[in-house]
C-alpha cells in the first residue's frame, strides 16, 4: 500500500528524515511510532505530498507520489498533526466544503455520505453552531469525519486521539478497526504505545529519523523462548527445574525454556507455590525503548 | 519541472513584461546625414503641416504668483499632459488633460473657445494681436516657432537621431551667439518624415537641465476630421465673452503708451495692430514689454520685492527664473510699469528699461478700434 | 475549486462587511454634497465630483474615483492577502492540498474568488451611488463628456461600464501582488501590509519627477486614467496601457507565486 525508498528529508544542516525504508501493506493498521521531532510529521506530509522529499522514492497503491497525487490522493482520507476546518462554518457546512473541493465526490451523496461520517465519529447530533465554538476533542472528531468522508482505502493519521478523553479514545479505536475490517489500511503515527499496541497490527519505529524497527506486532511481541514464573519460594524453584534458571527478583524468575506446561507440572508436583507462570513476551515499550534512543525532547547533559 | 526552472519562466515573464516597452522605445532611429542646414529647413518648412498627437511639457520655472497672471504658473512650472489636433494656424484644439477634467483651447478661424470642464465654463475670446503664453504655446511646433524662427544656420548643429513617439526624429541644436540672450542653447527633433518638431527642449545659461522640455508621446502627421473641433455649448454652462484676452492684449489696446522702435538695440516686431505692447528682438533674443497698470503692478512689484533671488537692477527689481528674465519699472507719478519680459540678460533688461522711457505717451483711447 | 472558494467567499459575512464599509465613504460624500450643496473647488476633489452637484447620474463614477485610490485596494490586499496565508494559519491548507487540489489550480481559484470580490464591491458602490445620486444628487443632466460633446444616455452607459470594467480591471495588479506574498509569508496581515507598501511606494514614486523614468511601470500609474473614457473622442492611450500594466503584474506576480507555492513544503 505504502512502500518508500531511501526517503530523505533535509532542512539545510538538518537531517529530518533519513533514507526510510517503509512497507506498509493493503490491510495493515500500521502504526507509526516515534517521539515528538523524531520525523514522523514530516514522513506524513511526505506521503500526503505536502513537502517534497529531499531524495528517495513513494510509491502509494505503487504509484509513485508526489506525481501521481490527483490519482492517489483521491483515496486517502488523512489527519495531520491536528485538525483544522474554518471556524465561522458549521461542522456540516465544513464537510460539505471539503468534499466539494474535489469534483470526484459525487454530488448526490453528499448528504448523506456528511450525516453517515458524523454519525460514525459520534457527532451525528451536533448542530449548527460554527466550529469555532468546538472543544479540541470536537474538533478532533469532526477532522476524522473529515477523513473518513468518502470510505477511503487508506487512512494515514498524525495522533488521531490527541485531545480526546478515554471514552473518545475507546470510539476512535473502534472506529479504525472496523474500518479496517471493511478493507481500509490505515496509517497511524503515533507517539503513544498504548495506543498502537492496541489497535495495530503491524509498528514501524522512527528513531532522529531513522527507521530502526518495522515489524508485525505479533512476530515483535512473540514468546521469547523463556518462561516466567512469579513464586514466593524462589529458592526452592531453582532447586527443582532442570533447566537453567534466572533470578530476577525474590519472587520472580526466568526459566530457560519454551514449555510452560512442563515448568509448572515440575513446580507443582515439588509443592512449589505458584502465583504466575506464562511464556515470556516483551512488551511493545521493551521493544521501542531497546531500539531507541532518548527522545530528541529531552536534552540531558551529555 | 524544478524550481530552478519555474523561476526561469518567471524571470523570462518578468524580461519580456519589462523589457518590451522598452525595447519599442530603443529601436534604432534613422542614420540620416543631413546638414543642420537642411534640417532647419525642413523644420520651417513644416509650420503649415497638420498633425495630431499626445504630449507632454515639464517646465522647472517658478514664477511669481500674480492674479492677472495665474496662470502662467502650471504652464512653465509644471507637468502638463495635451492632446493636440492640429490642422493649420486656425484651426486646431489643444485639451489639457489632468486627473479630474480637462480644460480645452478649441481655435476656430479669427476665435478662440475656452472650455474647462470642472467649472463648466466656456469663453469665448477673438484672437488679440499680442497676448500672454497660453496652453497651445506649450506643443513642440508652437514652440520652435516662437523660438527658432529667425535663427541663423550658423548657430545650428547636428544632434544624433532618437525614436520619439515610436517615430524616428533628426535632432538639431540652435546654440545662439547673441550675447543678449540668456538661452544657452535649444535642442529640437523634427520627424524625419515630416520636419514636425517632435521634442524641445530649453537650456538657460549655465544649466544643464532644460528649463522645459515639451514632447510627442504619441504623434499622427494628417489633418483630423472637422468633428474634433467642432463644440457646441453643453447644456447649464457658464457662457463668458470678456472684451480683453488677458492683461497684455487690454495693455496693447488700452494703455497710453507707444514703445520706441528700438530698444537694447533690439529691433521693434513689425506684426499688426501691437500699439501698447510691443515684442523686441526674435527667436531667442525676445523681449515682451508690457505697460502696467496700477493695480496690477504694485502686487507684482510686492511678489518680486519677496522673492529670495531678485536683483535690483538701476530700473527697478528684476528677477531670472531660467532663462526667463523679468524686470518691473514704475512710472513716475504712478504705481503701474513696464513689465519686461524675455530670453536676455539682466544688462539688457536693464537697457531695455532705459530705452522704454523715450516712450512716446498717448491721449486715452475710448473705443477699442 | 472555482466554485468553492466563490461560495465560501460569498457566503462570508467579512465580505459583505467589507463591501459596506467600502461603500461607505462615498455615500457618506453623496450625503454631505447634497446637504451643503458645496463642490471640490476645480482640480482638487475626485473626478466628477464637481459635475455631480448639477447630474446626479454621474455619482457612480464619482464614487468609483474616491474608492479607487484607496479603500478598494487596500480591501483587496488584505482578501488576496488572506488568500494562501489565512488558509496556511488556520490549518486548512493542508487539508484543502490533500483533497487534492492542484497547487496551481487553487492559486487561480484564489485570484478568481478576489476579481468577483472586486466587481461586487465596485458594483455595489456604483449601484448605491446611482440610487443615491438620483434621488439627493442635480437632476439636470448634463449629458457631456469632459471634452464638453454632447453624449447620448447610451454612450454614457456604454462608457460608464467600461470604466467600472477599468477599475476592476486596475486592481488585478494589487491583488496578484498581494497573493504572491501570501504565498511567502505566514501572517495574511504581513501579505496584505506587504501589498499596500507597494501600493504607497509606487504612488509617492508618481509624484517624484526623478523617478520619472520608472513611472509606466508603478502599479497605480494608470489607475485614474478611466477618466480618460470620458473624453471626446475617448483617450485610448493611458487606459490601453493601464491594461497591459495590469495583466503584466499579474503575469508576473501569479508566476512568481506558481514558482514558489508549487514547490514549497507546507509546513504550517
Amino acid at each position: 500500500m505504502i512502500r518508500t525508498e531511501n526517503l530523505t528529508k533535509r532542512y539545510r544542516a538538518v537531517v529530518a528524515v533519513d533514507q526510510i525504508d517503509l512497507d506498509v501493506r493493503e490491510g495493515d493498521i500500521y502504526g507509526f511510532l516515534g517521539a515528538n521531532g523524531s520525523g514522523k510529521t514530516t514522513t506524513v506530509r511526505m506521503l500526503l505530498g505536502l513537502a517534497f522529499a529531499t531524495s528517495g522514492d513513494i510509491a502509494i497503491t505503487g504509484q509513485p507520489m508526489p506525481k501521481s497525487r490527483s490519482t492517489v490522493l483521491p483515496m486517502i482520507g488523512s489527519l495531520v498533526e491536528g485538525p483544522a476546518a474554518y471556524g465561522r462554518l458549521s461542522g456540516r457546512n465544513n464537510l460539505a466544503l471539503f468534499d466539494a473541493i474535489n469534483a470526484t465526490g459525487v454530488r448526490r451523496s453528499r448528504r448523506t455520505r456528511i450525516e453517515e461520517a458524523l454519525d460514525r465519529v459520534g457527532l451525528g447530533g451536533v448542530d449548527s453552531r460554527p466550529v469555532k465554538t468546538y472543544s479540541l476533542g470536537m474538533r478532533q472528531r469532526l477532522g476524522l469525519a473529515g477523513a473518513i468522508l468518502r470510505t477511503p482505502r487508506l487512512l494515514i493519521l498524525d495522533e488521531p486521539t490527541n485531545g480526546l478523553d478515554p471514552q473518545g479514545i475507546r470510539e476512535i479505536r473502534d472506529l479504525l478497526l472496523d474500518m479496517n475490517q471493511q478493507g481500509t489500511t490505515v496509517f497511524l503515527s503515533s507517539h503513544l504505545l498504548a495506543e498502537v499496541e492496541q489497535t495495530c497490527s503491524r509498528v514501524g519505529v522512527l528513531d532522529r529519523g531513522r527507521l530502526v524497527l518495522q515489524d508485525d506486532l505479533a512476530t515483535l511481541t512473540a514468546p521469547t523462548g523463556r518462561t516466567f514464573v512469579r513464586t514466593p519460594d524462589v529458592a526452592e524453584a531453582q532447586r527443582v527445574l532442570s533447566s537453567p534458571v534466572t533470578a530476577l527478583s525474590d519472587d520472580s524468575l526466568l526459566v530457560e525454556t519454551d514449555d510452560p506446561g512442563a515448568v509448572n507440572t515440575t513446580l507443582v508436583r515439588a509443592g512449589v507455590r505458584v502465583l504466575e507462570l506464562g511464556p515470556e513476551r516483551h512488551t511493545l515499550e521493551d521493544v521501542v525503548l531497546a531500539a531507541t534512543q532518548s527522545g530528541t525532547d529531552s536534552m540531558a547533559r551529555p | 519541472m524544478t524550481s530552478l526552472h519555474r523561476w526561469l519562466i518567471v524571470a523570462l515573464t518578468t524580461a519580456l513584461a519589462i523589457g518590451t516597452p522598452l525595447t519599442l522605445r530603443a529601436l534604432p532611429a534613422s542614420d540620416s546625414t543631413s546638414t543642420p542646414a537642411e534640417r532647419l529647413d525642413q523644420l520651417r518648412a513644416s509650420v503649415n503641416e497638420p498633425y495630431s498627437g499626445y504630449v507632454e511639457s515639464l517646465g522647472t520655472l517658478q514664477l511669481p504668483v500674480a492674479d492677472e497672471l495665474n496662470e502662467l504658473g502650471p504652464l512653465f512650472g509644471e507637468r502638463t499632459r495635451m492632446r493636440v489636433w492640429w490642422n493649420d494656424p486656425t484651426l486646431w484644439r489643444v485639451d489639457r488633460l489632468t486627473a479630474t477634467g480637462e480644460e480645452d483651447l478649441i481655435r476656430d478661424g479669427n476665435a478662440t473657445t475656452q472650455w474647462e470642464y470642472e467649472g463648466t465654463k466656456i469663453t469665448h475670446t477673438r484672437e488679440p494681436a499680442v497676448r500672454l503664453p497660453r496652453l497651445s504655446d506649450l506643443l513642440p511646433p508652437e514652440l520652435a516657432r516662437y523660438l527658432l524662427s529667425d535663427v541663423d544656420a550658423a548657430d545650428v548643429s547636428a544632434l544624433s537621431s532618437d525614436r520619439i513617439a515610436g517615430r524616428s526624429a533628426l535632432g538639431l541644436r540652435v546654440t545662439p551667439s547673441d550675447a543678449r540672450s540668456s538661452v544657452e542653447r535649444v535642442d529640437v527633433w523634427i520627424d524625419e518624415a515630416s520636419g514636425i518638431p517632435l521634442r524641445l527642449s530649453l537650456f538657460a545659461a549655465g544649466s544643464s537641465n532644460p528649463a522645459l522640455t515639451s514632447t510627442f508621446l504619441d504623434f499622427a502627421p494628417g489633418a483630423s476630421s472637422p468633428e474634433v473641433f467642432d463644440f457646441r455649448h453643453p447644456r447649464g454652462s457658464t457662457v463668458e465673452r470678456p472684451q480683453v484676452v488677458d492683461v497684455a492684449d487690454a495693455a496693447n489696446r488700452f494703455a497710453p503708451f507707444r514703445p520706441p522702435p528700438t530698444v537694447a538695440d533690439l529691433p521693434r516686431s513689425p506684426a499688426r495692430d501691437l500699439r501698447g505692447v510691443a515684442v523686441y528682438g526674435d527667436g531667442l533674443t525676445q523681449v515682451l514689454v508690457i505697460p502696467l497698470w496700477d493695480d496690477i503692478a504694485a502686487p507684482l512689484r510686492n511678489q518680486l520685492l519677496d522673492t529670495q533671488t531678485v536683483v535690483q537692477l538701476t530700473q527697478g527689481p528684476a528677477l531670472s527664473v531660467g532663462p526667463l528674465g523679468i524686470l518691473l519699472t514704475r512710472f513716475l507719478r504712478s504705481d503701474g510699469g513696464w513689465l519686461i519680459a524675455g530670453t536676455v540678460t539682466a544688462e539688457t533688461l536693464d537697457q531695455v528699461a532705459i530705452d522704454l522711457r523715450g516712450a512716446r505717451i498717448t491721449p486715452p483711447q475710448l473705443s477699442n478700434s | 475549486m472555482i466554485g468553492v472558494e466563490l461560495r465560501k467567499m460569498l457566503r462570508s459575512r467579512r465580505t459583505w462587511v467589507t463591501i459596506l464599509l467600502i461603500n461607505a465613504l462615498p455615500t457618506l460624500v453623496g450625503v454631505l454634497l447634497a446637504v451643503t450643496d458645496l463642490g471640490p473647488r476645480p482640480g482638487s476633489g475626485p473626478a466628477f465630483l464637481s459635475a455631480v452637484l448639477s447630474d446626479g447620474t454621474l455619482f457612480p463614477l464619482a464614487a468609483v474615483a474616491i474608492v479607487l485610490p484607496l479603500f478598494l485596494p487596500t480591501a483587496v490586499a488584505v482578501v488576496a492577502g488572506e488568500a494562501i496565508a489565512g488558509e496556511a494559519q488556520a490549518g486548512t491548507l493542508r487539508y484543502v492540498l490533500a483533497r487534492p487540489v492542484g497547487r496551481t489550480r487553487l492559486l487561480v481559484a484564489k485570484l478568481v474568488s478576489v476579481v468577483v470580490f472586486v466587481i461586487l464591491a465596485v458594483l455595489v458602490v456604483a449601484l448605491s451611488a446611482y440610487v443615491l445620486g438620483s434621488f439627493l444628487l442635480g437632476d439636470q443632466p448634463v449629458s457631456a463628456s469632459v471634452s464638453g460633446t454632447t453624449l447620448t444616455s447610451g454612450q454614457i452607459a456604454w462608457r460608464t461600464a467600461l470604466a467600472l470594467g477599468y477599475a476592476v480591471l486596475s486592481m488585478l495588479g494589487v491583488a496578484a501582488i498581494a497573493l504572491f506574498l501570501s504565498t511567502i509569508v505566514e501572517s495574511p496581515l504581513a501579505a496584505a501590509m506587504g501589498a499596500l507598501a507597494v501600493l504607497i511606494g509606487s504612488s509617492l514614486l508618481l509624484t517624484l519627477d526623478a523617478a520619472n523614468s520608472l513611472s509606466p511601470f508603478l502599479p497605480t500609474r494608470y489607475w485614474l486614467s478611466f477618466i480618460d473614457l470620458f473624453r471626446d473622442p475617448i483617450l485610448w492611450r493611458n487606459v490601453v496601457r493601464g491594461t497591459g500594466l495590469q495583466l503584466a503584474y499579474v503575469a508576473v506576480f501569479l508566476g512568481a507565486a506558481w514558482a514558489h507555492f508549487t514547490t514549497k513544503d507546507i509546513t504550517d
